[in-house]
């Protein structure tokens, strides 16, 4: 009898052992299941052809959209995407596109499609921003700031439909940075046969709430302060693409390819290893995070797999622990101190000059970058093809701030506000601190500096209406072409589309920098951006401050994340395996 | 006892009412537009700003404009909110659970943990046990509670990793909320993972429960000792040594009845600290509850938000409240009204 | 030791070596004297923006405390006098406003705090206004409760009967026995404020970055916890030894005035 007890409470305890090893391996196979993201902000929307923040494209773009054309994030060069390949006339005034076949579009709780993706989807997209008379173009609001920054829907002629899987775009003056547009987070494709069903059921604005999109990932829920949900697409294009074509190129690809052969070769080269296989993640979360310390300790507790924007005091303790990875890269930045120029005193290029010369760039860098930033001159970072090496940079001059200011008439215990962005971004990961710290240069000019913030939607708001003195901000490059900087940021066109935080309207500078795109030659270019500089220098619109490296951090569980210079982050293609 | 019963339910209805005047006031309060604080919603054209207007009544009197609101407040009517657009009173029925939850488990661990703690140092009073105990109870209670939550995070989530420090349950669970209590909603919820997510959910409670329920328990051993204590001084007690009762049954037929009741009345303070305590608390461990609600609403100047969580959490403080009251009444109605022994 | 701090509060400008506001650019983040490459001149170390946290942390004790303590004395002030009033009223007029204020007193400091931040704006004095607000009903509680105890006792009764007026009543005979209580209560309330106070600054609803104040020095030091902890552990430990202290001190008196009044 006590055998038979000795027996059983073995057997029982094995079968606990049992048990247990066996919920081990369930919650390991669970967790692998779900890569979760710790986001910094909530979206401003589900569609980034409506918001510049690279919040809203983070949450968008990459995850649940695709673009005619895309980087290649090593190489930066344009590779295809939807558009399996194109064609530019020789005027440089007409591109047509070849679409590819068998995309599909996700199907939701919300939209199941019946067709798969092709040319009126194309047209659909583009119109919506191009034509202010599409049905689409005022749901939502009506504004596209990236496309109005950079002035596209004015240039472009016509969208036209050759055949199902054909698109023509007519441009009316050559733009060199034209397929480079094209390629950014916000040009995105969404679905012409989701808006129908959409507009018919009366509910339009839905397209950007609940989106549709033939991305990796589709939508399944949000909770503002809270989350984001998504879930596989099981029909996603580039996971068929890997096991049933893999090289074989469209079959009408060789009649057109005099520009692309080489480059379509090298990009499914690189697709198939990166975002080729199915993945076993089926969920993808963005947990939303605003703290980054915060977001730190959920990396390290491995409640989060990868963070955005780890703070710059923090790559220390990142990079000593073993189970988390820091991946930098240059990035294509710029964190800068805006004045309003249409505000006086700031109206005045000698005020600018003088509250430049009154702050000490480099005691920035060290404070609010903890050196992992470069000292910014111009507009563009050492990573463009643009950039100026010697050019002329403001000094820390006390003493002639002091002159100046006397000059312009500007009293000792002038107030005026600085407006410190409430979001850590790259280009300026703690815009408070760097605000405290000006304001106390200021003071030792005798300019009393008050700072001014709100939660970054109302702070937006506020700016684009123009009621900052000056603002500390910043701008992420969507792609490596110099307008990508010199237009959004200070153009007269870019002032209604709230990038130009300056407020600054200069007509010598918005003719140099539309001079630089009629023209393909590198150098001629990079001459027109040295004028532009040497402009910009004396007239001081903003203060560059710096252009810092880029950060992501994950766990070294994740396999195949990439850091995107030109854009967000892109979830396709990763892998978890604890 | 039915005028006991009506008595309290006036009381009730006269502070919600009181509540509700507050509320609608502070729509008129708050900086910006009446009309936006009071609906949520923003008009887009002077059209749709004059039928809002006429909808809610605010071309009317003050006294119509809050008989409206009234009715509205009762028929579930709370507005929206600005910034997610979302109707709060779906935002604030997630909310509420999760707090209420929490402070519960709290309470739970203040009451089947400090009170026996403060009988047993109460008994012993000014032994070494006795003198152990009400240092760490002072020490506990003089903690400020963000601080102690984040010392919490700093050990047991950062150093140990051996809990989880946000949320309540990991995202990768799909948990339906119906009762909005986490733990009965995950034994409701028919998903493989049960007990996966039970396993979860409970290393997620685990550390804001103990942040709050130790300054509660700390605060509850104190008042149940001094209650002892107090009870051991009345003539009775001596009466009953006197008789040759043994310590166990002095304990057992005075003390402990007793000793309870004037500590019972002191909950209905502790509830108000307590879900202080727990707002505070739920910032920190990103808990999605009403006090992190709130503090994100008013970062955001939420004012529609604002106003319904106010409302809702001094509803529910009250309401608690009263009925602690009412029931403290019920079962001993030999004490004054609103007699509440110190602290 | 709450002497310490009082002294703290008091002498601020004398004790501390630097200007709480004052950066020192090439030393940020120095860690604190005992560790390893700290420096004697920076007794806790420097906080991200080059502050002396010693410095910091004095002018936090005396804004914390400080604020705390004004905040009780109005408190009190306000709370006695309507307690005083409450608690000679009768009938129901009274009933119903006890009713009501106890009823009220439920509502959590925070959300009053919530509240007064949303319509004045964040703000030292704004959090103090709440956290006032929230005090008084304690006191008034109390007051009334004590007022209305007394008002039965004999000698009450025979300064009645020699015709003293309802003032004069309270102002002679009340408030002369009602200092004691008023004392601890206090000191609970003090402690209250303090910690109140703090919580607000931390969570940016009350003080605001720069002014020292020990809990937004604390919210402060939270983005550089894992380069810095002393930012973090110094401030919290602070406000903890300043409410244990007042709690003590509290306590101390409680059981000594409860001594007297039994024996």
């Amino acid at each position: 009898m006590s055998h038979g007890l000795v027996k059983r409470l073995s057997l029982c305890l094995c079968s606990a052992l049992l048990v247990a090893s066996c919920a081990k391996q369930n919650k390991q196979a669970f967790y692998n299941t779900g890569i979760i993201y710790c986001s910094e902000s909530n979206p401003v929307t589900f569609n980034p052809q409506l918001d510049t923040s690279s919040t809203t494209s983070d949450a968008s773009s990459h995850q649940l959209y695709d673009r005619l054309l895309d980087f290649d994030p090593e190489s930066g060069r344009i590779v295809p995407s939807l558009a399996s390949s194109w064609l530019v006339s020789d005027d440089g005034l007409t591109y047509a596109f070849q679409l590819r076949k068998d995309v599909w579009f996700h199907t939701t709780k919300y939209f199941t499609p019946s067709r798969n993706f092709n040319a009126d989807d194309v047209i659909f997209s583009i119109d919506r921003w191009r034509l202010t008379s599409h049905p689409y173009h005022y749901i939502s609001g009506g504004r596209y700031p990236y496309f109005e920054s950079i002035g596209l829907a004015q240039n472009i002629a016509a969208v036209e439909r050759i055949n199902g899987y054909r698109v023509e775009i007519t441009l009316k003056r050559r733009d060199s940075s034209f397929l480079a547009n094209l390629a950014t987070d916000f040009a995105v494709i969404l679905s012409e046969e989701y808006a129908t069903q959409l507009s018919q059921a009366g509910t339009p604005s839905k397209i950007d709430e609940l989106p549709i999109g033939t991305g990796p990932f589709k939508f399944e829920s949000y909770r503002k302060d809270h989350f984001i949900k998504y879930r596989r697409h099981d029909n996603y294009w580039r996971s068929s693409l890997s096991t049933a074509e893999d090289d074989t190129a469209p079959p009408d690809n060789n009649r057109e390819s005099e520009v692309r052969v080489d480059d379509q070769n090298q990009a499914f080269g690189n697709n198939t290893p990166n975002d080729g296989e199915q993945t076993t993640v089926e969920q993808l979360i963005f947990d939303i995070t605003p703290r980054s310390s915060l977001r730190l300790a959920k990396l390290m507790t491995g409640e989060c797999d990868a963070t955005a924007f780890p703070a710059q005091t923090e790559l220390e303790v990142i990079r000593a622990k073993d189970d988390l990875i820091l991946a930098e890269k240059p990035g294509l930045n710029i964190g800068f101190w805006a004045f309003n120029t249409q505000r006086p005193p700031f109206d005045n290029p000698d005020v600018r000059r003088a509250l430049a010369a009154a702050i000490d760039k480099n005691t920035l860098l060290e404070a609010v970058y903890f050196d992992s930033a470069i000292r910014a001159k111009t507009l563009l970072p050492a990573a463009s093809w643009a950039f100026q090496n010697d050019a002329d940079d403001t000094a820390y001059n006390p003493v002639l701030a002091r002159k100046l200011l006397a000059d312009a008439g500007i009293e000792t215990g002038f107030s005026m506000t600085i407006w410190a962005m409430p979001v850590e971004r790259a280009y300026n990961p703690n815009a408070t601190k760097m605000a405290e710290l000006i304001q106390r240069y200021l003071r030792d000019v005798g300019v009393e500096a008050t700072i001014v913030s709100y939660d970054w939607t109302t702070f937006r708001r506020h700016l684009r209406e123009g009621l900052h003195d000056s603002v500390l901000i910043g701008w992420s490059a969507d792609n490596g072409d110099p307008d990508n900087f010199y237009r959004p940021l200070l153009s007269c066109g870019a002032i209604p589309s709230g990038t130009n935080r300056a407020m600054w309207c200069n007509q010598d500078y918005d003719r140099l920098i539309n001079d630089a795109l009629e023209t393909d030659d590198i150098e001629a270019r990079k001459a027109i951006y040295r004028q532009v500089n040497r402009l910009l220098y004396e007239r001081l619109p903003l203060v560059p401050i710096a252009h810092a490296y880029r950060y992501q951090a994950y766990r070294t569980e994740l396999e195949g994340i990439k850091i995107n210079p030109f854009g967000g982050v892109r979830f396709g293609g990763v892998k978890k395996a604890l | 006892m039915t005028q006991i019963l009506v008595r309290y339910c006036t009381l009730l209805i006269l502070t919600l009412l009181v509540l509700t005047i507050i509320s609608f006031s502070l729509a008129y309060l708050f900086p910006g537009d009446v009309l936006e604080n009071l609906t949520g919603l923003v008009p887009q054209n002077d059209i749709q700003r004059a039928a809002l207007e006429k909808q809610f009544k605010l071309d009317q009197s003050y006294v119509h404009q809050f008989v409206y609101y009234v009715s509205n407040l009762l028929t579930g009517e709370w507005g929206y909110s600005f910034t997610s657009g979302l109707p709060l009173r779906e935002e604030v029925g997630i909310a509420m659970p999760a707090t209420i939850e929490l402070a519960t488990y709290a309470m739970l661990m203040a009451l089947f943990i400090g009170i026996p703690l403060g009988y047993y140092a109460g008994i012993r009073c000014y032994s070494t046990s006795d003198y152990a105990i009400n240092s760490a109870s002072i020490t506990i209670y003089s903690f400020p509670v963000f601080w102690f939550a984040l010392l919490l995070i700093l050990i047991f989530s950062l150093q140990l990793d051996v809990a989880p420090l946000s949320g309540r349950i990991s995202l990768l669970y799909h948990i339906e909320p119906v009762s909005g209590f986490i733990l009965i909603d995950i034994l409701l919820a028919d998903t493989e993972n049960k007990s996966l997510a039970l396993k979860d959910a409970l290393s997620h409670l685990a550390l804001p429960t103990f942040a709050i329920g130790a300054i509660a328990t700390a605060s509850m051993a104190r008042m149940a000792r001094r209650s002892v204590i107090d009870v051991k001084h009345r003539p009775y007690i001596a009466a009953a040594i006197s008789r040759g009762l043994s310590s166990w049954q002095i304990f057992f037929r005075h003390i402990l009845r007793n000793a309870l009741l004037p500590i019972l009345p002191l909950m209905a303070i502790q509830i108000t600290t307590l879900i202080t305590n727990a707002m505070i608390v739920e910032t920190l461990f990103s808990w999605p509850g009403i006090g992190n609600w709130l503090i994100q609403a008013i970062y955001q100047r939420d004012y529609p938000a604002l106003r319904i969580g106010m409302m809702a959490v001094s509803t529910v403080v009250i309401t608690l409240t009263i009925l602690v009251d009412l029931f403290n009444r019920v079962i001993d109605p030999s004490r004054e009204k609103y007699e509440r022994a110190a602290v | 030791m709450l002497a310490l701090f009082v002294v703290f509060a008091l002498f601020a400008p004398i004790i501390t070596p630097y200007d709480a506001l004052e950066q020192n650019i090439d030393g940020l983040l120095i860690p604190p004297s005992w560790m390893a490459n700290g420096s004697i001149s920076y007794l806790f170390g420097t906080d991200a923006l080059g502050r002396d946290l010693f410095t910091r942390i004095i002018y936090g004790c005396r804004v914390t405390l400080g604020s705390a303590f004004i905040t009780v004395v109005l408190a009190m002030l306000v709370g006695v006098s309507l307690g005083a009033f409450a608690g000679m009223l009768r009938g129901v007029r009274s009933s119903v406003a006890n009713h009501l204020l106890d009823a009220l007193m439920a509502i959590p400091t925070l959300l009053i705090a919530i509240i007064i931040v949303a319509i004045l704006g964040t703000g030292l004095v704004n959090s103090m206004w709440a956290i006032t607000l929230a005090l008084i009903p304690q006191f008034v509680h109390h007051t009334r409760s004590f007022v209305r105890g007394e008002m039965k006792k004999e000698y009450i009764i025979a300064s009645k009967l020699d015709g003293a007026s309802k003032w004069q009543l309270f102002v002679h005979s009340i408030l002369p026995n009602m200092t004691e209580m008023l004392v601890v209560q206090g000191t609970l309330a003090l402690s209250i404020a303090v910690i109140d106070i703090s919580a607000l600054g931390f969570l940016n609803l009350g003080a605001q970055s720069p002014l020292p104040e020990l809990g937004v020095i604390l919210a402060d030091g939270l983005d550089v916890t894992y380069l810095a902890p002393w930012n973090v552990a110094v401030p919290g430990m602070a406000v903890f030894f300043m409410v244990l202290s007042i709690n003590i001190v509290g306590d101390g008196l409680r059981s000594a005035l409860r001594k007297r009044v039994s024996y």
